[in-house]
């Protein structure tokens, strides 16, 4: 099915809360809904691969910033929360487009 | 300025207060150190801290912000203490023996403005988490 009728709505979500994520498509299809969200999907995976190698490295004993290791943690679930309350809202416009009267 | 970028300042901070605290055990464990590989008793270590900009190609308003590093750690070249003390193996011929000058009281005030400093540090990350936390629950 395609979803391409709403991207108006996920670009401007993702202009306005995920800063560091890739270019929001251009709201005149120049990307999927889906895409934009895969973008989005990993530059957050990116954050917690980044904050999974500090915790390896620091269990490991090769690096000595135990606090670099927690604010990288920290980071990783601040982008990861800002992921889910943006998936949220795409996710309710979606349906209120499917709800729509016709 | 990008909430994220808060988090690095707060662990420069950290870092340099970390570095702080491992000369001032440095300090304290060889209080009473009289041989070093430079000859003569050790000598007490002093962090520099020097300011970094944290984005030197963005915008004046996060130009103007700065993190800290310890650049390099200077000897305090206070003299030796020397206390009589003949049958010590490094006694001089006057039977004085060169110890550093190292105050544990001054060592330990500065150990516990360390732990101030990383507490504060702590608590920027805590309130920063806290307001990105905050700013994702507008609309919920």
């Amino acid at each position: 099915m395609s979803i391409h009728a709403i991207p108006a709505v996920g670009g401007a979500a993702w202009q306005a809360q995920l800063p560091t994520a890739s270019k929001p498509v251009a709201n005149s299809g120049g990307g999927s809904f889906a895409d934009t969200l895969q973008n989005a999907m990993d530059s957050v995976n990116e954050t917690q691969v980044g904050a999974d190698d500090k915790l390896a490295e620091l269990a490991a004993g090769q690096t000595p910033d135990l606090h670099g290791t927690m604010i990288a943690l920290q980071e990783a679930d601040i982008t990861l929360r800002a992921m889910v309350s943006v998936r949220d809202k795409v996710v309710d416009a979606y349906q209120q487009v499917m709800n729509m009267q016709i | 300025m990008n909430l994220l970028d808060t988090f690095q300042i707060s662990a420069s901070g950290l870092s340099s207060q970390r570095v702080r605290l491992q000369t001032i055990a440095s300090n304290m464990a060889n209080a009473r150190t009289t041989r070093t590989d430079e000859g003569g008793p050790y000598q007490r270590k002093l962090p520099v801290f020097e300011t970094r900009q944290v984005n030197p190609f963005g915008d004046m308003l996060e130009q103007a912000m700065a993190e800290p590093v310890v650049t390099e750690i200077v000897e305090d070249d206070a003299q030796p203490v020397m206390v009589f003390d003949p049958s010590h193996p490094d006694a001089d011929a006057d039977g004085y023996v060169a110890y550093p000058d190292i105050n544990l009281m001054e060592e330990m005030v500065d150990l516990m403005g360390t732990s101030r400093s990383f507490e504060a540090n702590t608590k920027v990350v805590e309130t920063t988490r806290q307001m990105a936390t905050e700013a994702l629950s507008i609309g919920r």
